[in-house]
C-alpha cells in the first residue's frame, strides 16, 4: 500500500515537472501549479456530511439540516482558505550550505508572506523530509529548515521540493512542487590529527582592513536585495530578526593546504584530514589555499573560499 | 556518489495535554444536551475516559494499554446494545456515538484522533438537533462546532495559553464565511413531503393533551397546566369569546362515571361523515399552530367547513380528524361558521347512542330529571330548568374538587356541589340523557391568551374545556355549556377555566405581573414566529418565496435553478472575501490615490522609478514634459504635504483623490 501511494506520488511529481518545467528562485506559487485534495479526513467528512443531509432530509427535521448545510459550507469554505494559505507565497532557498559525511544536511528555506493576512502551518518537503512552520505573519519571512541525514561523501541533488498545507481543519491538503535542482555537497567527515608546521605561526602576521567579502565583521539588519548567501540563519531559526553577516577583508599570508602533506593515509582519510584543516582555518580566520591532484584553489578566506574548498572535497575522484 | 538518505516516515507529533483538555471539553459540551436522553452508565464511562486519559496526559504517561481498552469498549459496547437491543434510530445512535467518542479520547495518541472525535462530535450535535426545534440548542451546538474546528487547528508551537485565541479566530472566520453559502443551501435545497424511508421514530418528550375518557371523579391535573396546547391565528376577525369554542374529541359513551368516545367515533378510526348540514353566521378563517400531542384529533373552531390538510376528515360528530396521531407540530389553515343546522334528523342509532345512560346508575339524578322534565315537556325548557338549576342552586367551580365515589354524578349534583368543566358537563349530559334528550359532552379549549404583539392567540392546557351538545328538534346539535351558567361569585379564584366566558383575554398570572406577562408573551411570539418560519419551513414556504422572488410560475426545477444560481454567487463572493486580503494593496486612502497617479503616469510612459520620491518624480516629468508640469507638481507636493507636512493641511486626502481621478494626460 505504501509503495502504492508513493507509486501515484513519484507520477504525479514526474507529470508536475512535465508541466510546469523549471522554477527560478525566489518562485512564487501560482494558482496553476496549486493542487488541492482532501485528505482522508477529509473524505470521512464528506460521507458524514452526506449521512447528515439524509437524516435531517428523513426527520424532516429543519434544524438538523441547517446544521448539516452550516458543516457543508464550513468544508467548502475550509477548502478555500487551504488553498489560499499556499497560494503567492514566496520561497527561497539558500544553497549555500555545508555538509559532512555521516552528519546532516540542512535546507534553509526562506518563505515570504506578501499578503496582508497571516499564513499558518506549512510544511516543507524535501523527499520523505520535512518541516512545518507554525505561522507566517504578514509581509513577513519565516524560514523552515529541513534537515536531511547524509551518508558517505558526495554530491546530494534534489530535483525539486514540495510546499504543503493542511490549514485549518486538516480535511483539506493543498500542495505545489517547486521544480528547482538543489544540491548540496557533502564534505569528508572532518578528522585527522595532524597539524601544519606553520599552522601556529599566522596570527602575528600584521593585517589590513577594508571593507569586503572575506572576513566576518559582525550582524547587520536584513535588507531586501542582499544575497542570501550572507544570511545568518542560525540567527533567525533561533527566532531572531532576519540579520545578514557582514565581512571585512583583510589580508594575510596565506597557507597552502597541500594533498602532499597527508601522505602516507587512504584517500578518504587524507580527504578528511584536509577538511579538518580547512574548518580550523576559516575558524582562525587565516587565508588559505587548496592543492589537490588536478584541483588548486587559490588562497583566501570567507564564506566563499570555505564552500569552494569544501565543495572540491566532497567531489574529488582520484580517478580524474 | 551519494543520493539517498535513509527514509524516515512521517509521525504525528503526539498530543499535548493542553490539546487533549481541549477536545475533552469540546466532547463534554457536546454530551450536556445529551444527557438525558442517555443511560446514567454512559455519561460516567466517558467522563472516567475523559479523567484517565487526561490524568495520563499531565503526568506524562502514555494511554492505558491497548488490551484493557479493547475489553472495556467491547464491554461498554455490549452494555449498550443490552439496554437498547438495537444501534438503529437516533437515541440508541447518539449512545453508541457518545461513547465511542469517550473510547475514541481514551485511546487518543495524536493529531489524527482528534480529527476523529471531531467527526464524532458533529454527529452527536446532529443527532441532538433531529428531535428538536429549539433556537437555542442550534445556537449552542454551532458553538460548539466551532471550538471543536478550532481545536483542529495545528496548534502554535510557542501557544503558551489554553485557549488560543488565534485558532478561535480563525475558525470563527471559517464559519462566518460559511453563514451565507449555509443560508442559500437551507432555503432552496429541495424538501421532500415525506420521510425517505421510515425510521424509528425521534425521540418524544412527554405529550399532554386531551384523552378520550374523562372520569370528572377522578382529580385532573390538566387543568394546571401551562403547556401551550396550539396557537391560533385569524385571517379573518375573530369571533367572540363565546364562541371560541375548539372542539376536541367528542364522549358519547358514558359508564356511569366515566364518559368515553365511542367506538367507531373520532378516535376509533370510523369512516362516518357527518350527516348533510348547513353552515350559518359569520365564516373565520384561521391557522392553527398544534403543537404535537399523542392523538389523532385536530382541534378546530365549531363549525369546521374546509381545512388544507389532505388526510383529514370530519367524523359523524364534527371532530376533525387525521389518520395518525399528530406526532409532529402541524399548521392548518382552517375555516368554520359559527353555526350549524343539521338537515336530515338524527339517524335511530345515534339517538339511541346519545341516549344511552348505564341502567341503576346515578338513581338521585334520574329522579330529579323525572321531576324536571314532568315540569318541561318542552326540550329548550327543560335545558333552561337544568340550567337555572347550577344557577340558583349553590353550585361552586374550583379546580380543586372533593374525591368523587362510584355514583359520582349523584354525589356532585346532591352532596359536594363542587366541581370543575367536566363535572358540569357531566352532571348536565346525564340529566339530559335521563329525560331522553340525546345528549353527548364534547372536550376541547376555550378561552386562550391573546399575544397582542404578534397577533395571535396561545391556547394553553390550562384552557383545556368541556362542554355539551343537545340534541334539539328542529336547531340539531346545539351547543350548551353548564360550567357559564355558575354565578362568578361561585367561581373560586386561581382558576381560569370560565374566566374565558367573563374575560378571555387576562389569565391569572398575567393579572398578577403586567410586565412579566408581557416579556412572555413578546417571547411566545418570536418562539411562533421561529416555529412557523423556520422549523415549519417546507416545500409549500420554498414555492411561496420563489413567488415572493417574483419568480413565475414557480416549481421544484425553478427552485434547484435559483439555488444554483444562488450557489454560485455565493462561491464567487466567498472566493472574493477570502483573497480579499491576498493582494498587498495599500489600506490608506492617500496611498491609494497616489499610485493611481502614479499609473496614470506610468500609461503615458513615465514610470516613477522605485527610489524615487513624490518631488524627484515631479521634478523629473516637469523637464521632460513641460505641458504637465504645473499640474504634476502640484499633486506631488500636495501628496508631500499630506503625507508628510504637519496638520492642518491645505488640501483634504478626499480632494487630492479627486484632483488624481479628474487628471488627464495626452
Amino acid at each position: 500500500m505504501i509503495s502504492l501511494t508513493q507509486a501515484a506520488s513519484n507520477r504525479i511529481r514526474a507529470w508536475s515537472a512535465r508541466r510546469h518545467g523549471q522554477d527560478a528562485l525566489p518562485a512564487a506559487v501560482h494558482r496553476r501549479r496549486l493542487y488541492i485534495l482532501p485528505t482522508r479526513y477529509g473524505l470521512m467528512l464528506a460521507a458524514l456530511l452526506l449521512a447528515m443531509l439524509i437524516a435531517g432530509l428523513n426527520y424532516n427535521s429543519n434544524l438538523a439540516l441547517a446544521f448539516a448545510f452550516l458543516m457543508v459550507s464550513v468544508a467548502l469554505v475550509a477548502m478555500h482558505h487551504c488553498h489560499r494559505n499556499l497560494l503567492g507565497l514566496v520561497v527561497d532557498v539558500d544553497a549555500d550550505i555545508d555538509a559532512f559525511a555521516q552528519g546532516e544536511a540542512q535546507f534553509h528555506f526562506l518563505l515570504t508572506n506578501t499578503s496582508a493576512a497571516s499564513r499558518r502551518d506549512i510544511e516543507v518537503r524535501c523527499r520523505e523530509h520535512h518541516c512545518m512552520t507554525a505561522a507566517i505573519a504578514a509581509s513577513a519571512p519565516q524560514v523552515a529548515t529541513v534537515t536531511i541525514p547524509v551518508g558517505t561523501r558526495g554530491l546530494i541533488r534534489l530535483d525539486q521540493f514540495e510546499l504543503r498545507t493542511r490549514y485549518p481543519f486538516g480535511w483539506f491538503r493543498a500542495w505545489t512542487y517547486v521544480q528547482t535542482p538543489l544540491t548540496i555537497y557533502v564534505a569528508p567527515s572532518p578528522s585527522g590529527e595532524r597539524t601544519l608546521s606553520r599552522a601556529a605561526a599566522g596570527y602575528a602576521n600584521a593585517w589590513t582592513e577594508s571593507r569586503g567579502d572575506e572576513d566576518f565583521a559582525g550582524l547587520r539588519g536584513y535588507e531586501p536585495g542582499i544575497p542570501l548567501k550572507h544570511m545568518a540563519w542560525k540567527v533567525l531559526a533561533r527566532g531572531g530578526e532576519p540579520a545578514v553577516r557582514s565581512y571585512s577583508g583583510l589580508s594575510q599570508s596565506p597557507e597552502w593546504l597541500e594533498w602532499a602533506l597527508t601522505e602516507g593515509l587512504g584517500v578518504e582519510a587524507r580527504l578528511s584530514q584536509l577538511c579538518r584543516w580547512v574548518l580550523d582555518f576559516d575558524a582562525a580566520q587565516r587565508r588559505y589555499g587548496l592543492r589537490l591532484p588536478g584541483v588548486e584553489i587559490p588562497p583566501g578566506l570567507g564564506p566563499a573560499q570555505r564552500g569552494a574548498c569544501l565543495r572540491a572535497l566532497a567531489q574529488f575522484d582520484m580517478a580524474s | 556518489m551519494n543520493t539517498s538518505a535513509p527514509a524516515r516516515l512521517a509521525v504525528d507529533p503526539p498530543l499535548r495535554f493542553d490539546q487533549l483538555l481541549r477536545i475533552s471539553v469540546c466532547v463534554a459540551l457536546t454530551l450536556i444536551p445529551l444527557v438525558t436522553s442517555l443511560p446514567l452508565w454512559v455519561p460516567i464511562t466517558i467522563a472516567a475516559s475523559i479523567g484517565i486519559r487526561l490524568n495520563a496526559a499531565a503526568r506524562d504517561r502514555r494511554p492505558p494499554p491497548q488490551f484493557l481498552r479493547l475489553l472495556v469498549s467491547v464491554l461498554a459496547i455490549g452494555l449498550l446494545f443490552l439496554h437498547y437491543h438495537t444501534f438503529n434510530g437516533p437515541t440508541a445512535g447518539s449512545a453508541l456515538l457518545a461513547l465511542m467518542a469517550g473510547l475514541k479520547l481514551l485511546e487518543s495518541e495524536s493529531q489524527r484522533d482528534i480529527h476523529i472525535i471531531t467527526l464524532i462530535v458533529f454527529f452527536l450535535c446532529l443527532a441532538a438537533l433531529l428531535g428538536s426545534d429549539s433556537f437555542w440548542l442550534l445556537g449552542y451546538l454551532v458553538g460548539v462546532c466551532w471550538l471543536t474546528c478550532a481545536t483542529n487547528i495545528q496548534p502554535l508551537n510557542n501557544a503558551k495559553s489554553l485557549i488560543g485565541p488565534d485558532n478561535l479566530r480563525h475558525s470563527a472566520v471559517v464559519f462566518a464565511q460559511a453563514a451565507p453559502l449555509s443560508l442559500i443551501l437551507w432555503l432552496f435545497f429541495p424538501r421532500f413531503d415525506g420521510p425517505l424511508w421510515e425510521l424509528p421514530a425521534a425521540s418524544g418528550g412527554a405529550q399532554t393533551g386531551l384523552s378520550d375518557s374523562m372520569s370528572p371523579g377522578d382529580l385532573s391535573a390538566l387543568a394546571q397546566s401551562d403547556d401551550v396546547a396550539f396557537r391560533v391565528h385569524f385571517l379573518s376577525n375573530p369571533p367572540t369569546p363565546s364562541e371560541r369554542y375548539w372542539r376536541g374529541p367528542v364522549l358519547s359513551d358514558f359508564d356511569g362515571r366515566t364518559w368515553r368516545v365511542s367506538a367507531g367515533g373520532s378516535a376509533d378510526g370510523g369512516s362516518s361523515t357527518p350527516g348533510p348540514f348547513k353552515v350559518q353566521g359569520p365564516a373565520y378563517r384561521y391557522i392553527v399552530s398544534l403543537e404535537p400531542h399523542s392523538n389523532r384529533w385536530i382541534y378546530v373552531l365549531e363549525w369546521p367547513t374546509q381545512w388544507d390538510l389532505k388526510e383529514a376528515t370530519l367524523t359523524d360528530e364534527y371532530v376533525l380528524v387525521q389518520p395518525e396521531p399528530v406526532s409532529v407540530a402541524i399548521d392548518v389553515l382552517a375555516t368554520s361558521y359559527s353555526h350549524v343546522q343539521a338537515v336530515e334528523p338524527l339517524s335511530p342509532d345515534l339517538r339511541l347512542r346519545d341516549s344511552r345512560l348505564p341502567p341503576n346508575r346515578n338513581p338521585r339524578t334520574r329522579h330529579l330529571a323525572e321531576a324536571l322534565r314532568a315540569a318541561h315537556a318542552d326540550d329548550l325548557g327543560y335545558v333552561q330548568s337544568v340550567l337555572d338549576l347550577f344557577r340558583q342552586q349553590a353550585f361552586y367551580y374550583t379546580l380543586n374538587p372533593p374525591k368523587l365515589g362510584r355514583e359520582s354524578v349523584d354525589e356532585f349534583l346532591f352532596d359536594s356541589k363542587r366541581g370543575f368543566c367536566g363535572h358540569y358537563a357531566s352532571a348536565f349530559a346525564t340529566l339530559m340523557r335521563a329525560a331522553g334528550i340525546p345528549t353527548r359532552v364534547v372536550t376541547g379549549y376555550q378561552g386562550g391568551t391573546f399575544n397582542r404583539f404578534a397577533d395571535y392567540w396561545i391556547m394553553r392546557q390550562s384552557d383545556a374545556h368541556a362542554w355539551d351538545e343537545v340534541w334539539l328538534e328542529g336547531r340539531g346539535w346545539t351547543r350548551v355549556d353548564p360550567t357559564a351558567a355558575i354565578d362568578p361569585q361561585r367561581v373560586e379564584h386561581d382558576s381560569s377555566d370560565v374566566a374565558g366566558v367573563n374575560d378571555a383575554q387576562v389569565s391569572r398570572w398575567q393579572r398578577r405581573t403586567p410586565w412579566l406577562a408581557n416579556a412572555l408573551l413578546r417571547l411566545d411570539a418570536i418562539k411562533q414566529m421561529w416555529r412557523e418560519r423556520i422549523v415549519g419551513f417546507d416545500q409549500r414556504s420554498q414555492l411561496k418565496l420563489l413567488a415572493f422572488m417574483r419568480i413565475p410560475e414557480p416549481d421544484e426545477q425553478k427552485l434547484v435553478l435559483v439555488l444554483a444560481i444562488g450557489l454560485i454567487l455565493a462561491l464567487l463572493g466567498l472566493t472574493w472575501a477570502v483573497h480579499r486580503d491576498f493582494k498587498s494593496r495599500p489600506r490608506d486612502a492617500l496611498a491609494r490615490a497616489y499610485l493611481s497617479l502614479c499609473d496614470k503616469l506610468e500609461r503615458a510612459e513615465l514610470p516613477r522609478n522605485a527610489h524615487e520620491g513624490a518631488e524627484t518624480y515631479a521634478a523629473r516629468i516637469s523637464a521632460a514634459r513641460p505641458d504637465l508640469s504645473a499640474p504634476i507638481t502640484a499633486l506631488c507636493g500636495h501628496y508631500t504635504e499630506l503625507r508628510y507636512g504637519a496638520a492642518p493641511h491645505n488640501v483634504s486626502t478626499a480632494k487630492f483623490a479627486a484632483a488624481v481621478r479628474a487628471l488627464t494626460i495626452k
